[in-house]
C-alpha cells in the first residue's frame, strides 16, 4: 500500500486502515465504502490521483490520495461530482404550467411531477444525480422550480433537494405562441396579450411594476406578489428562457430597469442562452448567470438563435457564471454529459467544463452546501466514467446517490 | 319474448328512484343449481333459491321447495348478477358536460335511455346492474347512478361523486391547464359548506376519483386523505407499485376495463391491489367496450394469480358495496333482488356460458319461459 494522504477534512485513520467490504447492487448498501479512481476530479478545481472516496451515512466522509483499490472494490479511471442540470427533462409537459393566466409567480410545479417517469432514470444513469424541473415555459412567469434528486424513494418530497429555488419565467416566442388576438367574441382564455415579443416584455413589466407598487400597500396584494416581491429582492433567482439576442437583452434590460427603480438585488440567471456571446457586455455588466442549452450540428436553435461553438469559452473566458444543460432535450447526444464534451471542443478548459455541469449550477440556485462537489460533508453524489471526463471515448459507467451505489460499473 | 319486457320498462319514467318492480309472478320460484356462488366469497353446492315476489327469500342446501313453486333445475352454476362500476351504457356522450370544470349538481340519472339497446347487450353478458359514471373530462363531473340492465331502473341515483384527477380534466384552453391548478381548485371547491361537494367531503357521498398513472394515483390519494375522503380510485393499470399505498389510503379500486391483447400489467396490478386487501370491482365503459370484457377482465386477473373466489366478488359482492348497494344486489343472500345469472360453469371461466339472466325474480335473457 502507497503511503497515506492525510487531507485536512480526511477520515480517521482506522476507517483507512481497515479493509471496506465489498458492496455491490442488491445488498444493503454498508454504513461506509469507498470507490477508487485514478483520478478524483472534486469539481472546485482539486483533483486527486490514486484516491478513494469514502462514502459514510448518505454523506462524502473523506477524500484520500494514494491508496490502491483492492480486488473486488469498485475502481474506475476517474470520478467526478454527480452532475447537476438546472433546465433537464423532468416535466410533466403542457400539464406543468397553469396557462389560465399568464403571470402565475405562485405556481409550484412540483405538485405535477410524475416521479415514475422514465425520464429520471435516463438523467440518473447518465451520471446526473440533481435536476432542476421548472414550469413549462408557455407563460411569460411560470412559477416556481424545484432541485431534485434523480433517484431515491418515488415520491417528490422525497427527492427534494430545495424547494422553489427559482422564479421561472421565459422571453422570445414561446410564451406567446398559443395567444391569439379575439376576432369578435373571445373563444377561450387565448384570446389576450401577449401575442408578440413586445407584449411579453410589456407582460413582465407590468408584473414587476404591479409588485412595486404593492409593497407594502395591503390592498394591494394579489395573488403571487410574495413571490415576485422575493424575485425582486433577490431571495429567489429569476430563471429565465432567452433564446436570441433580443430576449436575452429583454431580460437583462428588465433586470437593470429595477435597480433603477430600487431593487438592485434581483440576480437573473439567463436560461438556454444560446447568443449570449452575441452580448457578451453587458452579461457581464449585469452580472447575468447564463445556462447553455444543448448544442446543435448547425448551431441553429430554438427562435433562430445561432448558437456559437465557441459561446461557452468566450463566456468563461469574461467570468460569466457557466452551466451547460440538456434543456428538455432527450435524444442521445443531449445529455449533460455530452454537452461538456461539445464546450470542451468549443474551447472550454476542463475545470471550467466540469465546473459547468457540477458546482456552478449548484451556485446558482443555492443547493451547493449538499451537491456540486466532493468535499467532506456534501451528499454522496458522484458520478464514476470509465476514461477522461468529456472525450468521447469516455462515458458514465457508474453512479453513486447519496451514498448508495446505483450503477455497478464493475458490471461493464 | 322481451315485448312484454319493453312495455313494462317504458311503463317507468326514467331516471325514478326505486320505482315499483315490474309484475312478477306471485308464486314462488325455486331455483335449483349444482352450485350457488352467494357473491361473498363463499359458494352452495346443490343450491336451492327460493324467489318470493322477485326477492330472495331463502338461500340454502336441501331446502324444501314450497307447494305450487315454479322450479327452474339448472345444471350448472347461479351467481348473482354482475355489477359493472364504470359505464356509459345508453348515455354516452350525455354523460360528458364540457361546459363546466365543475358539475358537482348533475346527476347522471338524467342521462340515460332506459330502453337502448346497450342494456340488452349487458344483460346478455350477465351484467343486471351498472355505474353510469360522469366523464373523467371534468374535475367535478356529477353525480354517478346506479342503474338495473333490465327496465332501467334506478337503484341508488345518487351513487358517488364523480371527480377526476386524470389529464383528461386538464384541457388546454379552459383552466386548469396543470395538475397543481386541479388540486387548487378541488381543494376550493371541497371547502364549500353545502351541497354534493361538502357531502362528499363530510364522508356521506362516496367519491369515484378517475385516476391513469402512478403520479395521479398518488396525488388523488393523498388529496383524499387531506378531507378525509371515502370511496374509490378509478384505474388500476398502473398500481402494481404502488399497491401499499393505494390500500393504506383505505379506498376502492375500480379496476381499469381490460382490451383482448392488454400487456400483462394489467393483470399484475389487480393481483397485488388484492394481495394488499383492496377491495376490488371492474369497470366497464361500454358501449366503447363490448360488455363481455367485464368477464374477460376477471378472467385475465384469474390468469395473472387472482383467487377465483376474489374474482367472482370483485363481480358481484364487492361491487355492490363499492357503488354502496350491497343491502340490494349483489349476493345470493335473503331479502336482497332475485338479480340472478344461470351458468354452465363457473362465471370466471372463460369456457363457461350463460344460460339465463334473471333480474327481481323476472326471466329477461335466455333460458325457456
Amino acid at each position: 500500500m502507497l503511503p497515506l494522504l492525510q487531507l485536512t477534512l480526511a477520515v480517521t485513520t482506522p476507517a483507512c486502515a481497515a479493509p471496506l467490504a465489498p458492496y455491490g447492487l442488491g445488498t444493503e448498501p454498508p454504513v461506509k465504502f469507498a470507490v477508487y479512481a485514478d483520478v478524483v476530479y472534486t469539481g472546485t478545481g482539486s483533483k486527486y490521483e490514486n484516491a478513494m472516496v469514502v462514502l459514510a451515512d448518505g454523506k462524502i466522509a473523506a477524500i484520500t490520495p494514494g491508496v490502491e483499490a483492492g480486488d473486488g472494490d469498485v475502481h474506475v479511471a476517474a470520478i467526478t461530482p454527480g452532475m447537476v442540470d438546472l433546465s433537464a427533462h423532468i416535466w410533466a409537459g403542457g400539464n406543468s404550467v397553469e396557462e389560465t393566466e399568464e403571470v402565475t409567480p405562485a405556481f409550484r410545479v412540483a405538485g405535477t411531477l410524475d416521479p415514475f417517469s422514465r425520464d429520471w432514470d435516463r438523467q440518473l444513469k447518465h451520471g446526473v444525480t440533481t435536476v432542476v424541473a421548472n414550469p413549462y415555459d408557455n407563460n411569460c412567469i411560470g412559477g416556481l422550480s424545484v432541485a431534485l434528486k434523480t433517484g431515491g424513494a418515488p415520491t417528490i418530497e422525497a427527492r427534494t433537494v430545495k424547494a422553489d429555488v427559482a422564479l421561472r419565467g421565459a422571453m422570445g416566442t414561446q410564451p406567446s405562441s398559443k395567444n391569439h388576438p379575439a376576432a369578435g367574441r373571445p373563444t377561450d382564455f387565448y384570446s389576450r396579450r401577449p401575442t408578440t415579443r413586445m407584449g411579453v416584455e410589456w407582460t413582465w413589466r407590468k408584473a414587476m411594476y404591479d409588485a412595486l407598487q404593492a409593497e407594502g400597500d395591503e390592498e394591494r396584494a394579489f395573488d403571487g406578489l410574495p413571490e415576485l416581491l422575493r424575485a425582486l429582492d433577490g431571495d429567489l433567482p429569476v430563471f429565465v428562457q432567452a433564446w436570441a439576442t433580443q430576449d436575452i437583452r429583454t431580460a437583462i434590460f428588465l433586470k437593470e430597469e429595477m435597480a433603477r427603480e430600487g431593487k438592485p438585488g434581483m440576480r437573473l440567471i439567463i436560461d438556454a442562452g444560446a447568443e449570449a456571446w452575441r452580448e457578451i457586455d453587458l452579461v457581464v455588466r449585469t452580472k447575468a448567470a447564463v445556462v447553455l442549452p444543448p448544442f446543435t450540428e448547425s448551431g441553429r436553435t430554438t427562435d433562430g438563435a445561432f448558437f456559437a461553438a465557441d459561446c461557452a469559452a468566450k463566456l468563461h473566458e469574461k467570468g460569466v457564471p457557466l452551466a451547460l444543460s440538456s434543456h428538455n432535450a432527450r435524444t442521445v447526444g443531449t445529455y449533460l454529459e455530452h454537452q461538456a464534451a461539445y464546450a470542451r471542443r468549443g474551447g472550454l478548459e476542463f475545470d471550467a467544463a466540469l465546473a459547468a455541469v457540477t458546482i456552478n449550477p449548484a451556485r446558482m440556485v443555492g443547493i451547493d452546501d449538499r451537491v456540486g462537489s466532493i468535499e467532506v460533508g456534501k451528499d454522496g453524489d458522484l458520478a464514476l466514467w470509465n476514461g477522461t471526463p468529456f472525450e468521447l471515448t469516455s462515458r458514465v459507467v457508474g453512479v453513486v446517490l447519496e451514498g448508495e451505489l446505483i450503477e455497478d460499473p464493475r458490471g461493464e | 319474448m322481451f315485448n312484454g319486457l319493453i312495455v313494462a320498462a317504458l311503463a317507468f319514467l326514467p331516471g325514478e328512484v326505486d320505482a315499483p318492480k315490474p309484475a312478477t309472478l306471485a308464486r314462488t320460484l325455486a331455483f335449483r343449481a349444482d352450485v350457488v356462488y352467494r357473491g361473498d366469497g363463499t359458494s352452495i353446492d346443490d343450491g336451492v333459491i327460493l324467489v318470493k315476489e322477485g326477492v330472495i327469500t331463502q338461500v340454502g342446501s336441501g331446502l324444501e321447495i314450497p307447494e305450487g313453486a315454479a322450479i327452474v333445475d339448472h345444471d350448472g352454476a347461479i351467481s348473482a348478477g354482475l355489477i359493472a362500476l364504470h359505464s356509459e351504457d345508453g348515455a354516452g356522450a350525455e354523460l360528458y358536460d364540457s361546459t363546466r370544470i365543475v358539475l358537482a349538481e348533475a346527476e347522471a340519472r338524467h342521462a340515460f335511455a332506459p330502453e337502448h339497446a346497450d342494456f340488452d347487450r349487458a344483460l346478455a353478458a350477465g351484467i343486471t346492474a351498472l355505474v353510469l359514471a360522469p366523464s373523467s373530462s371534468s374535475l367535478i363531473g356529477g353525480q354517478s347512478a346506479v342503474v338495473k340492465t333490465s327496465g332501467g331502473r334506478v337503484v341508488k341515483p345518487a351513487a358517488q361523486l364523480a371527480l377526476s384527477l386524470s389529464r383528461d380534466a386538464l384541457h388546454t384552453n379552459r383552466f386548469p391547464t396543470s395538475y397543481a391548478g386541479a388540486i387548487e381548485e378541488l381543494e376550493r371547491r371541497f371547502g364549500e359548506p353545502e351541497g354534493p361537494v361538502a357531502r362528499a367531503a363530510s364522508g356521506s357521498l362516496p367519491v369515484l376519483i378517475d385516476v391513469n398513472d402512478r403520479a395521479e394515483t398518488l396525488r388523488a390519494i393523498g388529496f383524499a386523505q387531506r378531507f378525509g375522503l371515502k370511496g374509490a380510485l378509478y384505474g388500476s393499470y398502473w398500481a402494481e407499485e404502488i399497491a401499499p399505498q393505494i390500500a393504506g389510503s383505505g379506498l376502492d379500486v375500480i379496476c381499469t376495463p381490460f382490451d383482448v391483447g392488454d400487456d400483462s400489467r394489467s393483470a399484475r396490478a389487480v393481483v397485488a391491489l388484492a394481495k394488499e386487501g383492496v377491495r376490488l370491482g371492474f369497470g366497464l365503459d361500454a358501449p366503447e367496450r363490448h360488455p363481455g370484457s367485464l368477464r374477460f377482465g376477471a378472467a385475465a386477473c384469474v390468469r395473472a394469480g387472482l383467487e377465483t373466489a376474489k374474482a367472482r366478488k370483485a363481480l358481484t359482492g364487492d361491487a355492490a358495496a363499492i357503488a354502496g348497494v350491497a343491502g340490494r344486489i349483489g349476493r345470493v343472500a335473503r331479502g336482497l333482488d332475485a338479480d340472478l345469472v344461470l351458468w354452465s360453469g363457473d362465471p370466471v371461466a372463460l369456457t363457461s356460458s350463460i344460460q339465463a339472466v334473471y333480474v327481481d325474480g323476472e326471466l329477461v335473457h335466455g333460458g325457456s319461459k
